[in-house]
């Protein structure tokens, strides 16, 4: 006999994501810390960029023992920022509470979208310490900081303040989070803090970081902590560009009702005017004429409307032609800033850097930026695959990889024919970096933890165009060497097996010292002129690139001044050098600017001059700027 | 030092000519100017093929070696190889490739000099020595470099050998004194004499040894006047050699009998009959054009009843065998020939089929008769049921 059925009761979001907190990051006592740590600077940094603040981040992450899980550790992670903080209502909302967000369908390039991530992360410092965040904020107009814990109230999805009290605090404003959770801290490989915080680097130029890491064990078997500071390398803070309405053509008829509700009683037309993009009123014509639409449907009030109305408008307004959305809403990194901060990830040779103009995939706004670096460490071997950084809306993404956009349109360009060895269908090899970061602000993540980039055609083919580009610009770099190799090679082959020929053929036909003499004379000429040859190519492939330089020796790029007033150069094309970048930060180098630029400068509030120069400082690496930057920088 | 092996004229041109083409470099490099040197083109589009002539013999190709920067290293390796070798003529001293490797890596590790040249592998040093061999237009054991033997066991009851060893001694080596060990021919058949107690009627040639030891035990050379040789799979010089002996010094005729199927007849019956691409420059020595391809025949499978099986198309070697056969049929002129149809008609049947049958099928003919193939064999003989 069947079982009466069992009864069916509601569960609440976060009694839901305390039981799957494997989908947000958290399936490893690796992942646990990682997601910890990166979920807290993603809110510090979006934090500071809303409120117009040039981010300065302190991490601190350290092992305070055994963990309650098996295989684990106890760990403190704890970041602190200098944002605008937190009003102590909204502390148990944004540290307790899933789904609560500012961001949440805002359509902006935030890196925080859904209001899960602290939360969950809460979540699992409760579960596996018995201990919520503990917090410490104090925004501008307190005089003293708050400071708590939060603890998710599971049942209600709800946050709750524990030992709250307000303290002195020696800064004006910003908010500390702590967090003691149970994971393992894995500092290097592709999964690794170090990655995470170098690529977070990279894509934050603006950022200034401190880190404390642990390192050689002490005498008392406990990891030392060791600070680290990465300082800013550009004073521009990245506009955040307002989000435009919806695409109707991006919504479903759900939504589309949904959106409806929005605007009260206004009139049809004008709710589609208003409430989307890319309507006017040609486009309500059209309805009408093509789509069948009433027009005593358009004039309507829009809370007048019944179902069948919305769906058969909603189906009229699909089957109508419509411009593709507006890009205005993405936010990119900007060529020059990323010039600036590839050094940061160590000495390179040489790189090269491509900001796409926004586009549309799959009807979303994205912008496609990519930086290709060489390192300069020798040790790491040709035949190992490139370092790949991978970001969505400037967060790096460290897992999943091969499912990855990103990873799937670096295995489909053809890397041999700018120089780098490749194996068939995969990633190329050598000692470089490839950076891609993907801005929009509505990424296609295959899973909540927003590990990977859903692998659309579009959006593939508009990663690989970036990585065509960079590419061609880097072969240049590569051809020059190539050919360098090329001559060297030339010289050590005529250097060695000439005099070897001539000794074994004067051997087998006894012939006398002085044909030998003779004969090793004419071989040297002989190959001589072939090594002359490849100089000449050499020459050839270094004027190639010098006139690419030359050509566009400051492209629409910005240069501070010591009065702390950008530049911007105007040129043609894409190449500029590093030290009108870093090194011409006086007026010098201002007046040098303008003047190659036959003097337009244009003015904008700007902060003290870069402190960018360590990545610099030492062997210069030659920057690739394209034109596109000027527009870029004119929009901040 | 004795000389080991003796060397017929040409062998005695080897250093000469030798000589002529290090004089030829030297004096192109004392007046600057860059040498060249050209060598035969061994490879299927510079073979051509002639029923009147027999075997497979080189056309106009030449591969030019233009002394530059790349190609520095390549000829210095041979005029160092080309040093060992001839002092090998020179003294009669003989050698494997594997050995000339480990004498080119002594020479390099007593001389620091030559250290540039080192050879990583074995491989290395054997390009060395067949560039040689293309340039002087010679057989590797010309220059004294004999692969180790293989195939070519020989078994017959009237089959007398004389051979003149270097010292100048005659050694006569009657096969029917020999009992059950067989005959093996070296790497150079030609310095051997031939002569027979009685008439030979033919000489069998046996892909698998196995089978020929197989025949002879069950008294096949007792039974007929005739020769029998395993070939061991792909004939190597040696028994390429040996055949073209046989067919030269006793005028018998000879018939292969192997498996039927694409990888035999491309490679082992064609190499046998008319020598191979890869050796269009010795294929003069080293194949004997009246060999008959005695079967498996594809009429034999019906006329039989034998057992053959279809090929296996995940067998990578079957595939790649019948894939090699359509290209012959194509490009190789052997097989475009008018006079070779007959072993046309078979890669095609072989192709449109896909089947193949082993030589000893034959025994499932009459389970319980050892001697079986054997019959089978001398009626196909004496009907004149081959190609």
């Amino acid at each position: 006999m069947a079982k009466a059925s069992a009864k069916i009761t509601t569960s609440s979001t976060a009694e839901y994501f305390s039981k799957n907190l494997q989908q947000v990051g958290f399936s490893s006592s690796v992942k646990a810390v990682l997601t910890t740590l990166k979920e807290a600077v993603d809110n510090a940094l979006d934090a500071c960029e809303e409120h117009d603040i040039l981010p300065e981040v302190e991490i601190w992450v350290e092992k305070l023992g055994s963990g309650s899980l098996k295989n684990s550790d106890k760990i403190r992670i704890r970041v602190l920022d200098n944002g605008p903080g937190i009003d102590p209502e909204d502390i148990p909302k944004v540290f307790g509470e899933y789904l609560a967000s500012s961001k949440f369908g805002r359509g902006r390039c935030s890196r925080g979208q859904q209001g899960i991530g602290i939360s969950a992360a809460t979540t699992w410092a409760q579960l596996t310490n018995a201990t919520g965040a503990r917090v410490v904020s104090k925004t501008k107009n307190m005089r003293k900081a708050v400071s708590c814990v939060v603890e998710v109230d599971i049942k209600n999805n709800r946050g709750n303040l524990k030992v709250k009290e307000t303290i002195d605090w020696d800064r004006p404003n910003g908010t500390s989070v702590e967090f003691v959770i149970d994971g393992r801290i894995q500092l290097n490989g592709e999964a690794g803090l170090l990655n995470y915080l170098s690529g977070t680097t990279l894509v934050n130029p603006h950022l200034t970081l401190h880190y404390n890491l642990p390192t050689a064990t002490n005498e008392e078997g406990a990891k030392a902590m060791e600070r680290t500071t990465v300082e800013r390398v550009s004073n521009v803070i990245p506009a955040i560009p307002d989000a435009t309405e919806p695409h109707p053509h991006t919504m479903k008829l759900g939504e589309f009702i949904a959106h409806s509700h929005l605007f009260g009683r206004v009139k049809v037309s004008a709710w589609l005017k208003k409430g989307f993009s890319r309507v006017h009123e040609g486009t309500l014509k059209e309805l009408v004429t093509i789509g069948g639409v009433k027009k005593g449907v358009l004039d309507k009030n829009v809370d007048a409307m019944n179902e069948t109305e919305f769906k058969d408008l909603f189906t009229a307004i699909q089957n109508i032609p419509l411009m593709a959305p507006s890009t205005k809403s993405v936010l990119s990194i900007g060529e020059e800033a990323l010039s600036k901060s590839i050094g940061r990830l160590g000495a390179v040779d040489f790189f090269s850097v491509v900001t796409r103009k926004p586009t549309i995939c799959d009807f979303k706004p994205v912008e496609v930026e990519v930086a290709i670096a060489r390192l300069e460490d020798k040790s790491i071997e040709s035949e190992s695959s490139v370092q790949v950084l991978r970001f969505a809306n400037r967060v790096p993404l460290q897992f999943d990889k091969a499912a990855c956009a990103i990873v799937q349109a670096i295995q489909t360009v053809n890397w041999r024919a700018y120089g780098l060895g490749q194996p068939k269908d995969a990633l190329p090899l050598g000692p470089y970096i490839v950076a891609v970061s993907v801005v929009s602000p509505f990424i296609k993540f295959k899973n909540a933890s927003k590990e990977t980039v859903d692998a659309s055609d579009e959006l593939v083919e508009e990663i690989r165009r970036a990585l065509i580009q960079a590419g061609q610009r880097l072969s240049k770099h590569i051809r020059r060497e190539h050919k360098a190799n090329e001559l060297e090679e030339k010289i050590r082959h005529i250097e060695q097996f000439g005099p070897i020929l001539v000794e074994g053929l004067a051997r087998i036909t006894q012939a006398p010292d002085s044909r030998k003499k003779k004969a090793e004379e004419g071989l040297l000429k002989l190959l001589g002129r072939e090594a002359r040859d490849a100089e000449a190519q050499l020459k050839d492939a270094e004027s190639v690139l010098s006139a690419h330089q030359a050509k566009t020796k400051g492209a629409g790029t910005v240069v501070e001044g010591s009065d702390g007033v950008p530049v911007t150069i105007e040129a043609d094309d894409d190449v500029i050098d590093v030290d009108t970048l870093v090194k011409g930060t006086g007026k010098e180098a201002a007046k040098k600017a303008s003047k190659s630029s036959g003097g337009s400068a244009k003015g904008a509030p700007a902060k003290a001059p870069a402190k960018g120069a360590k990545a610099s400082s030492g062997k210069k690496p030659k920057i690739i700027v394209s034109k596109k930057e000027k527009s870029k920088q004119a929009e901040a | 030092m004795a000389r080991l092996n003796t060397t017929r004229t040409r062998d005695q041109e080897l250093p000469k000519l030798s000589r002529e083409i290090c004089n030829r470099l030297l004096q192109d490099l004392e007046r600057a100017k860059r040498p060249v040197l050209y060598a035969t083109k061994c490879s299927l589009d510079n073979a051509l093929y002639n029923h009147k002539v027999g075997f497979l013999t080189p056309g106009e190709k030449k591969v030019a070696t233009e002394l530059n920067v790349s190609s520095v290293k390549k000829m210095s390796r041979a005029i160092f190889f080309l040093e060992i070798l001839l002092r090998n003529v020179e003294t009669g001293g003989v050698n494997t490739k594997r050995e000339l490797y480990y004498i080119a890596k002594g020479e390099i590790k007593h001389n620091s000099t030559l250290k540039p040249l080192d050879f990583a592998d074995q491989d290395e040093s054997d390009s060395s020595i067949d560039f040689i061999c293309e340039l002087l237009e010679c057989y590797r054991e010309d220059l004294n470099c004999f692969a180790n033997d293989r195939g070519g066991q020989t078994f017959s009851q009237q089959l007398i050998v004389t051979e003149t060893l270097p010292d100048g001694d005659v050694a006569t080596i009657e096969l029917s004194k020999l009992g059950t060990s067989p005959f093996q021919p070296k790497n150079r058949p030609q310095n051997l004499k031939l002569s027979t107690k009685k008439k030979i009627d033919f000489a069998l040639i046996v892909e698998s040894e196995g089978t020929a030891n197989t025949l002879v035990a069950n008294g096949f050379t007792k039974r007929h006047n005739c020769i029998l040789m395993g070939a061991s799979g792909v004939p190597s010089n040696a028994v390429r050699g040996w055949c073209k002996l046989i067919q030269d010094q006793l005028k018998v005729p000879l018939y292969f009998f192997g498996d039927l199927d694409a990888y035999t007849l491309q490679n082992i019956y064609r190499t046998l009959k008319a020598g191979s691409a890869a050796s269009l420059i010795r294929n003069q020595d080293y194949s004997a054009p009246e060999v008959r391809f005695l079967g498996v025949l594809p009429e034999d499978i019906k006329k039989y009843d034998l057992l053959d099986y279809p090929v296996k198309e995940n067998d990578a070697q079957e595939v790649r065998a019948l894939k090699k056969a359509a290209d012959a049929l194509k490009n190789d002129p052997f097989f475009q020939d008018k006079k070779n149809r007959g072993l046309t008609d078979i890669l095609n049947w072989l192709l449109k089929n896909k089947r193949r049958c082993e030589q000893q099928a034959y025994f499932t003919v009459d389970p319980r008769d050892p001697i079986m193939p054997e019959k089978i064999i001398v009626e196909k003989i004496k009907k004149g049921i081959f190609v």
